[in-house]
């Protein structure tokens, strides 16, 4: 057998080797397989959310956050993109949905995805399905949609939720809104309205925590999904996407809902609450 | 007028199943007339209606990740049920040293560009694994150019399951370590003891199950493709309960039922016509949702397809270039080596997708892996085509079960054939077509003979197009019909004789041909006399000549028993005293001796090969104006 054929593996490996070496050697500016975050301030996950105290979202205060689904995922996030500290800051909802994060490099405010939204932020992959949900006072009914039409209605400006009520319910009375969440609820408290309308996980962390004062009536069919929103243009979103996919994989997120939001949101297992269909 | 109609924007369910089903029928088609393979049409049909394209459907919509989960789970089952289990075990040798090659050395080169970019050591060897197995996307051109039974072919074809089950084991390794988030030793346990439950299920436990259904429910062709769809999403539900992915199992079925699903077989025809027209080209549309062309054209995406396109196909190459010398195959060969494994589609996507599900992968890895599946597609296709053309076709003799013609004129006296044909199609993956024939004389009445056939067909657990043809005789009905269909045997069921035509011996035919079935221009034809719907003990009984040559009773016999077979010799001159009910006796004879002369054989089967000389002597009588294979078909 002639030489050079029996030395054509060996030439072939060689030749590929080099390639591989050589193709190394030029991407060296290639990030991770999953993504680089680059924080803003070093070491730090600088996370923007319009409210705490938020039941089952955030507990205790911006300053000391102690708890809460969206902050436990704040701090699960910041563990797989190998940063120490979680840093919260304070923006209102409004300013987050057009894109200010306040400097933060990313919001976790129960913010749904929507194209709109899009325009202005980056999104991750979605970590909580979100369908809205009418919440009353303990005692009060909604068995369909001409009921929940005559109810007195308060709802967040600025919200997916408006636009739900709107589109699916259609009020017969003037809708009530208001800047922040809390004074939605105030208003049910206080009976300036008789039913609101909350995402479900929010809805159903409310009614866990004080059952006396709310009750999920319904929810409306939806395929709504609250995201970890960025700023527009963030080269973050690959690595915050890949942590998310990572953190659903791993069973964190479900973890997480269990613990904080006491019902399995994500496989859509809020099947005691019934779903109430829009007219066409 | 006008102003009354209030027109809304199109949404749910019927405009999505509408955009996701004009992709199917356009994006390949428009491709194909470029010049591009077609899944690149669908991929990019997939980009063009996601959210990073005209976003015709949403980023948070779940039914076409889920259709695409369905699709996924769907290739992998018909990737593990197409595969030829025979010509596997043929070049087994040749299979295992290039199988173990052509997936460790791109397997070792695309773990070392992982670890050379830094990524994480899961990701690193997830990426080593999916540029080490290989999808036969050129197979089809390849068996189109007669090269099929090519060695060189058959151990490509071969080593498919060694990379792809080796890809498969190492992707349920990584995908259970980043789930359940435990020790490398739990999740090696736990995924050993779990494709241990899983390869039992699917290789054994599965294909017992499917036969019972096919046989006991399986008396509509929906029922049975509905079978196999449960078969493989059972064994796919098996698999996650111990943390393996799904794919991992539908594979596994699919291997697992490959006897049962002969790959000329209706259900087979029905398992490709449906994959290939919905549920694998909605998998691709699902993978291009989630194409990002901004991020394909970056220098990051582009820096890393280079990369995996030299890992692999360099490795594919010299992989194929080792394995040539090793076995003597040809530089034409050499290059079918090549073009059969380089291709990357099915598991590839498989894996890579799974690795992005879980977070390992980001989707500028996903769009680098889109860019090699696309090169790798384009260089086997060249590859291919030039070695397919200096190839020279083999001119083997195909195995004796590949192609079955049962010929019947009593259907119900016919289930004993049709199980015999079935065990002997099942050993070489073949296909079973029962053709009822009808006398010349009698009243022909085809659609109640066809319910007929087909009540008995279904009880048979056969899967072959059913037949009828109007003849003379069954003898001569079903030789006729085998040589239009090129069968590679014919079976002719016969009632019982009546005693007063019985003989106490058959006389074996003295020279009976030496691998007939081999040389003879017509199929080898056999008369199964009796009937029974469960076979028991299998004998043969042939002459001294016979016994030291193989012959057609003998092989059938092997098949049957799915061994070799108990042996009658001159002392068992009452031989067919020893039949007992569903027992077998495979014997050689001449015409006198399977046409009338036939011991009684009471609620047993007695399987009689006939002369070649007889097959001869028919066949001539077919000479025109009676032209062979103008068989009336049903």
């Amino acid at each position: 057998m002639p030489a050079s054929r029996s030395l054509r593996p060996l030439a072939l490996a060689a030749i590929a080797g080099a390639l591989t070496l050589g193709a190394v050697g030029c991407a060296n500016a290639v990030k991770g397989a999953s993504g680089s975050f680059r924080p803003r301030t070093p070491n730090t996950l600088t996370v923007a959310t319009a409210q705490i105290p938020d039941p089952g979202f955030w507990a205790g205060t911006f300053a000391h956050p102690t708890g809460g689904f969206e902050y436990g995922l704040a701090k699960q996030l910041a563990a797989r993109l190998h940063l120490a500290r979680v840093k919260v800051v304070e923006v209102p909802f409004h300013e987050l949905v057009r894109g200010h994060l306040g400097g933060a490099d990313l919001a976790l405010s129960d913010i749904t995805i929507t194209d709109e939204r899009a325009q202005h932020l980056d999104f991750s992959t979605s970590y909580l399905r979100a369908p809205p949900s009418i919440v009353v006072r303990p005692g009060t009914e909604v068995a369909d949609v001409n009921a929940a039409r005559d109810l007195h209605w308060a709802v967040q400006h600025d919200t997916t939720l408006k636009v739900a009520l709107e589109r699916s319910i259609e009020p017969t009375t003037q809708t009530l809104v208001f800047e922040h969440q809390r004074e939605v609820l105030v208003a049910l408290e206080v009976g300036r309205a008789n039913a609101v309308m909350l995402d479900l996980p929010v809805a159903l962390a409310y009614a866990y925590q004080s059952p006396h004062k709310y009750a999920v009536a319904a929810q409306l069919q939806s395929e709504a999904q609250l995201g970890v929103a960025l700023p527009q243009g963030s080269d973050n979103v690959e690595a915050v996407d890949s942590a998310i996919r990572a953190l659903k994989a791993e069973g964190e997120i479900d973890r997480l809902g269990h613990r904080w939001l006491h019902a399995n949101i994500e496989e859509g297992a809020a099947e005691d609450v019934p779903v109430l269909r829009a007219e066409e | 007028m006008l102003a009354l109609i209030e027109l809304s924007s199109p949404k749910g369910a019927p405009w999505e199943f509408l955009v996701v089903f004009a992709v199917l029928l356009l994006g390949p088609v428009l491709f194909r007339r470029a010049g591009i393979p077609g899944i690149i049409g669908l991929l990019v049909g997939g980009y063009a209606i996601g959210p990073h394209g005209l976003s015709l459907i949403g980023a948070g919509n779940s039914t076409l990740p889920d259709l695409g989960q369905l699709g996924l789970l769907y290739l992998m089952f018909v990737a593990g049920v197409e595969l030829d289990l025979n010509l596997i075990n043929k070049y087994r040798r040749s299979t295992i040293s290039f199988g173990i090659l052509t997936f460790a050395i791109p397997f070792v080169l695309g773990a070392l560009v992982g670890f050379a970019l830094g990524w994480e050591t899961l990701a690193a060897i997830l990426l080593g694994s999916l540029l080490a197995s290989h999808t036969l996307i050129t197979y089809p051109a390849v068996k189109e150019a007669g090269l099929a039974s090519d060695p060189a072919v058959a151990t490509a074809v071969g080593s498919t399951v060694l990379t792809d089950t080796l890809a498969l084991i190492v992707l349920a390794g990584v995908a259970g370590s980043v789930a359940g988030g435990r020790s490398s030793v739990e999740v090696a346990a736990q995924v050993a003891v779990g494709l241990v439950v899983l390869i039992g299920y699917s290789l054994f436990v599965l294909p017992q199950l499917a036969g019972w259904a096919f046989r006991w429910l399986g008396t509509e062709r929906a029922v049975r493709y509905v079978v196999a769809i449960t078969a493989f999403l059972s064994a796919a539900t098996v698999a996650e309960l111990f943390g393996i992915e799904g794919i991992v199992g539908a594979f596994f079925a699919g291997l697992g039922m490959n006897r049962l699903v002969p790959n000329e077989g209706q259900l087979m025809d029905r398992i490709e016509f449906f994959g290939g027209a919905v549920f694998i080209p909605v998998f691709l549309v699902s993978v291009g949702f989630i194409l990002n062309p901004s991020v394909m054209v970056k220098g990051e995406t582009l820096g890393l397809a280079g990369l995996f396109i030299v890992a692999c196909l360099g490795g594919k190459a010299i992989a194929a270039q080792i394995s040539a010398r090793l076995f003597g195959f040809s530089r034409s060969q050499a290059g079918l080596l090549f073009s059969l494994s380089a291709a990357q589609a099915a598991a590839t996507l498989a894996a890579t997708v799974i690795g992005f599900q879980l977070g390992l992968f980001s989707s500028a890895v996903v769009n680098a892996v889109l860019v090699l599946i696309f090169v790798s597609v384009l260089a086997s296709t060249i590859v291919g085509t030039r070695a397919s053309a200096r190839a020279s076709s083999p001119d083997g003799p195909r195995p004796l079960g590949t192609r079955i013609v049962v010929g019947l004129g009593e259907p119900e006296l016919a289930l004993g054939a049709l199980t015999l044909a079935r065990r002997i199609a099942r050993a070489d993956g073949g296909v079973v077509h029962p053709l009822l024939v009808v006398p010349e004389a009698a009243p022909f009445a085809p659609r109640e003979a066809l319910a007929r056939l087909s009540e008995v067909v279904a009880a048979a657990g056969v899967d072959g197009q059913a037949l009828t043809i109007v003849d003379r005789s069954v003898l001569h009905g079903a030789l006729r019909v085998g040589r239009a269909q090129e069968a590679t045997l014919v079976l002719v069921a016969e009632p019982v004789p009546d005693d007063d035509a019985q003989s106490t011996a058959t006389p074996l035919a003295a020279g009976a041909p030496q691998r007939a079935w081999e040389r003879s221009p017509a199929p080898p034809v056999a008369v199964v006399c009796g009937n029974a719907d469960r076979l028991g003990v299998v004998r043969v009984r042939l002459d001294d000549d016979e016994l030291e040559s193989p012959s057609i009773a003998a092989e059938m016999a092997r098949r049957v028993a799915s061994g070799s077979a108990q042996r009658l010799d001159e002392d068992h001159a009452e031989w067919s005293e020893l039949l007992a009910p569903g027992d077998v006796t495979f014997v050689s004879s001449e015409l006198g001796d399977t046409l009338g002369k036939l011991p009684g054989v009471g609620d047993g089967l007695v399987v009689s090969t006939v002369a070649e000389w007889l097959i001869r002597e028919e066949s001539a009588r077919d000479t025109p104006p009676e032209v062979p294979g103008d068989a009336t078909l049903g």
